[in-house]
């Protein structure tokens, strides 16, 4: 439509992002046959070609509309776009051919095809075109750059650029939190929110667990079935929330420096689907937890029962870890605290004799609670003879006495 | 498509097309068109008896009326003109109704000269159909409606004082008026003059008001042959007449079922050529209907006992729909909802032997069972519009949740594989292809109870999730599977030619839009082809103009004025 291009140039270059087409109907407006206009507005409809026999009234149609807007992008999303040349002259046009190019913050990715880029005669009214795809994988701006080259009447080589720009946006947003359970498990809430314009469909969310862990996925029912019921819709800034067992692998839950090094929990792979299937695919980097630092001494209890009966004396063990580099001379010492709810049975002031780094000691011991109610089981310290420190160890279970 | 002569056919050719091709849209009982338009079932059937209703020599006039008469709108008095032979023969000249009422019409007793009030609201009522009898419990049926408690109190009050002393305070009147101040112009010939010039665009025959008679027979003409602007303007002329018309906003007036179904005809029309604006203003008035002036026992000297609205189910049904076509589509689902639950109250009332507004006890079976089926119809619809708002709103597990009721609803293979093909292409636009797999299943298997082999839809539908999956060729062989079934489905046309583009083929998208539209104009000629025709031109080339006025050229001489902006849909600058 510009003339001045029709008069620099032999041929004329059009660029139409290739999103995906809408399913359009008609607009629907009926009235009883018994109504002033009779069935005449209803045969409008039902002869419409937009609109789906037998079910006129609802607006779930099957006629193709094509993209009428640029629309947005988001990471992760492919670019697809229709590049066509045309004859605009009335005599053939030689050697065309077309380049294009996607400009981004860090690089500049080429994206015609051979068929398009090799030189071509063009005859009159007729047109080179291509269909190029890309995988969007950075953000911000992006100019496509699209160069179009033919012989002139001269005889010598004309080109002209466009330029297309477009920003990338991101998509989602992943938020995470972990936990470190007792057993060395490690659990994974990652909250995936939709901050796109539109509605998406989650397709895939799956967690790649790193070397070090396997991956237990818990947001399925028995039967394979997701616990978000049949669909995973999300409105724009709606989020999902999914959860995740790791386990270390056995190699790593035995050697306690090894455990304390295994930051690396793993990615997530994400895929969505919005309008009419469009679809895109990220990766998260490697997610990292925050590991606890267990000094040198780490101290857990094991079969502890989680509900014991008042006045009745209750065991259980503590697990006794050397995590220092050196071999540890521990005392064990139980104290009832006075306003404690726990009494100890057995003996305080015990030594466990010398425990080499890495190894672990078990202790079996004995309480007796006195009050009812939700109780810490506090009083428990160990002392290290060589650097003369006391462990404390006061909040690390509690038990139920009934 | 025999339903849309052409206009050649009409105005310039000598050949009139038969009768039956005007009046076989007239279907006999609401019904019917429930059957056919909404749940897709077949009983149908009656059609034909509806289209010997009227006369066959009727049509011969229309050819014949000279187009130099100018009457102006705003001073003339529709009469019945005599060269329509409509069966509004039955139909009162309206002027004698409405004549009466003057500047400041009171409500009061009826006037002494309305001496036989069952002429008169036989005459006023059932504007289609003239000629059947009575039937009491049809129009009870179709005319249901439960006030809400407001207007209970006011409707007490009317049907218990003594005659002529009942003076209704101003708040529980509805008084309309019309804002469109303007007549409209015939859209497609004023772009036609302005790109095709004066000489090129007079080739098309146009029709106005003053062409038609200047009653519901007029209107239906004008309807019929697609002249929706000129068919806006009569319903001014029409409803000006009955006291409604500009400046009477806010003003008391006499409501009959007869403006009623004039404002209907309007509003519909308005929002096919989307004037939402106006139209917006012209419905506001009337609220929701809900004013106790908008039901017969508010009348009772005129209706004695009749009960029920005289607002027209789709009447109620437009306007409650009406934001959602201004991008207020949540408004609209609470105006819906609001349907919905007077709806279920009535049949809650029918199932327990009751009438449907509650008051009354039905003794036939019959009866009841039918007046189950209109009303169970018409939630569907209102369901549909719910759907069609919560689609517009991208609010896909609402649609999805109704219409997964409705398929558990389903009674019929064909009323079950309709709903699931739709559910399919919903769970397509929300991206959910999985799901939408699972529907596609669902309607292959209830469609192996109607056909053995895969039909038009499921082609499509298998079509559609393919594009999904970006498998364009696939997609395409699909199309061609349901082209090869119906070769003049347009649709189906259209989607060929989209996936053409999509795996490089413009040239040939292009042909086939082109064929299309050759091959079958009437339809061919839609506003959504022609976008995505007129796309296609842009992409191809700068020199668009001249297939752009191809277009409009055959538009002139294929379509009258149904397509609500033709600048638009061509792209003309």
């Amino acid at each position: 439509m510009d003339p001045k291009e029709v008069v620099e140039h032999l041929v004329a270059l059009k660029v139409m992002r290739l999103t995906k087409p809408a399913l359009i109907s008609p607009k629907i407006v009926t009235c009883d046959s018994k109504d002033l206009p009779g069935n005449i507005l209803n045969n409008y409809l039902k002869d419409d070609a937009t609109s789906v026999t037998q079910m006129e009234t609802l607006a779930a149609g099957q006629f193709l509309l094509l993209p009428q807007s640029f629309g947005n992008i988001y990471l992760g999303e492919t670019f697809s776009c229709y590049v066509c040349v045309h004859n605009e002259t009335n005599q053939p046009v030689q050697s065309v051919s077309i380049k294009a190019d996607l400009q981004t913050n860090s690089q500049r990715i080429p994206l015609s095809t051979q068929q398009s880029h090799s030189p071509t005669m063009l005859d009159v009214d007729e047109t080179l075109s291509d269909v190029i795809h890309h995988e969007v994988k950075d953000l911000g701006t992006h100019i496509l750059v699209c160069e179009v080259t033919y012989m002139s009447n001269y005889s010598t080589l004309a080109s002209f650029r466009k330029f297309f720009k477009f920003e990338v946006m991101k998509p989602l947003d992943v938020k995470t939190k972990f936990y470190n359970a007792e057993s060395d498990d490690v659990y994974l809430e990652a909250q995936v929110q939709n901050i796109t314009s539109g509605p998406i469909t989650l397709e895939q969310v799956s967690l790649e667990s790193s070397q070090q862990f396997s991956v237990k996925s818990l947001n399925e029912i028995v039967d394979g079935l997701s616990v978000f019921g049949d669909i995973t819709l999300l409105q724009p800034q709606e989020s999902c929330q999914y959860l995740y067992c790791l386990t270390p692998k056995e190699n790593i839950a035995k050697e306690i420096k090894l455990l304390s090094a295994a930051k690396n929990i793993g990615k997530f792979d994400i895929v969505w689907r919005s309008n009419l299937g469009e679809k895109g695919r990220l990766q998260t980097s490697q997610l990292q937890r925050m590991t606890t630092e267990y000094g040198d001494v780490r101290l857990t209890y094991e079969m502890l029962p989680s509900k014991a009966t008042v006045d009745e004396p209750f065991d259980f063990k503590c697990k006794i870890v050397n995590a220092s580099e050196r071999t540890l001379n521990l005392i064990l010492k139980l104290r009832s605290l006075p306003d404690s709810s726990m009494l100890w049975c057995g003996i305080s002031n015990r030594k466990l004799g010398p425990l080499e780094p890495g190894k672990s000691v078990y202790v079996n011991l004995t309480a007796l609670p006195i009050n009812t109610g939700l109780h810490n089981i506090t009083g428990l310290s160990l002392v290290d003879l060589f650097l003369k420190r006391t462990y404390d160890y006061d909040y690390l279970a509690s038990i139920y006495v009934c | 498509m025999d339903n849309k002569p052409s206009l050649s056919q009409y105005f310039g050719d000598t050949e009139v097309p038969p009768a039956s091709q005007f009046f076989d849209e007239i279907g006999t009982s609401p019904s019917d068109m429930i059957q056919s338009v909404y749940l897709g079932g077949d009983s149908g059937g009656s059609q034909g008896s509806a289209a010997n209703l009227f006369p066959q020599s009727m049509t011969t006039s229309f050819s014949q009326l000279s187009s130099a008469q100018e009457v102006t709108f705003s001073n003339a008095l529709p009469t019945v003109s005599g060269s329509t032979a409509i069966p509004t023969k039955n139909l009162p000249d309206p002027s004698t109704f409405f004549d009466t009422i003057g500047p400041e019409p009171t409500l009061g007793p009826p006037k002494s000269g309305m001496t036989n009030p069952n002429i008169l609201t036989d005459a006023m009522d059932g504007l289609s159909i003239k000629n059947q009898p009575v039937d009491k419990e049809a129009d009870r049926r179709r005319d249901a409606w439960i006030p809400n408690e407001e207007a209970k109190k006011t409707l007490m009050k009317a049907q218990s004082s003594p005659k002529g002393s009942f003076f209704p305070e101003r708040e529980v009147l509805t008084m309309p008026g019309l804002v469109l101040e303007e007549e409209l112009a015939d859209a497609l010939q004023e772009v036609a003059v302005k790109y095709l010039g004066v000489s090129s665009a007079g080739a098309r025959g146009v029709v106005r008001a003053e062409h038609v008679s200047r009653d519901e027979a007029g209107l239906r003409e004008l309807l019929r042959t697609g002249y929706f602007r000129a068919a806006i303007n009569l319903t001014a002329v029409l409803i000006s007449a009955a006291g409604q018309g500009v400046g009477r906003m806010h003003r008391q007036t006499k409501h009959t079922s007869r403006t009623l179904q004039l404002w209907l005809t309007r509003f519909a029309l308005m929002l096919r050529v989307r004037l939402h604006e106006p139209l917006l203003k012209e419905a506001e008035p009337f609220g929701d209907f809900g004013k106790p002036d908008m039901f017969y026992q508010f009348y009772p000297d005129t209706y004695e006992n009749r009960t029920g609205s005289l607002v027209p189910f789709s009447l109620r049904l437009l306007v409650a729909e009406l934001p959602g076509h201004v991008g207020k589509a949540e408004e609209a689902v609470d105006r819906l909802y609001a349907m919905i639950d007077v709806i279920q109250q009535m049949l809650s009332n029918l199932r327990e032997g009751k009438t449907e507004d509650g008051t009354g006890i039905i003794t036939s079976e019959q009866d009841r069972a039918e007046s189950i089926r209109l009303w169970t119809g018409r939630e569907t619809r209102v369901l549909h519009s719910i759907v069609n708002c919560a689609i517009s709103l991208k609010d896909y597990r609402l649609a999805g949740k109704i219409l997964t009721n409705l398929q558990t609803q389903a009674t019929t293979p064909g009323q079950k594989r309709a709903i699931s093909s739709a559910l399919c292409r919903l769970w397509l636009l929300a991206g959910h292809v999985r799901a939408a797999r699972a529907q596609l299943d669902i309607a292959r298997e209830a469609r192996h109870h109607i056909c053995p082999t895969p039909d038009v839809r499921e082609y499509v539908d298998l079509g559609l999730i393919d594009i999904s999956n970006g498998k364009y060729q696939d997609a395409y062989n699909n199309f061609v599977k349901a082209a090869d079934q119906e070769p003049t489905n347009i649709m189906v046309a259209n989607n060929i030619a989209v996936c053409l583009l999509y795996m490089g083929r413009l040239k040939e998208a292009i042909a086939v839009l082109q064929k299309a539209i050759n091959s079958d104009p009437e339809r061919g000629l839609n506003e959504s082809l022609l976008i995505n025709l007129c796309t296609l031109y842009e992409l191809e080339s700068s020199k668009t103009n001249d297939k752009k006025l191809h277009l409009l050229r055959m538009l002139c001489r294929h379509r009258s004025d149904t397509v609500p902006d033709v600048l638009e849909c061509l792209k003309l600058s």
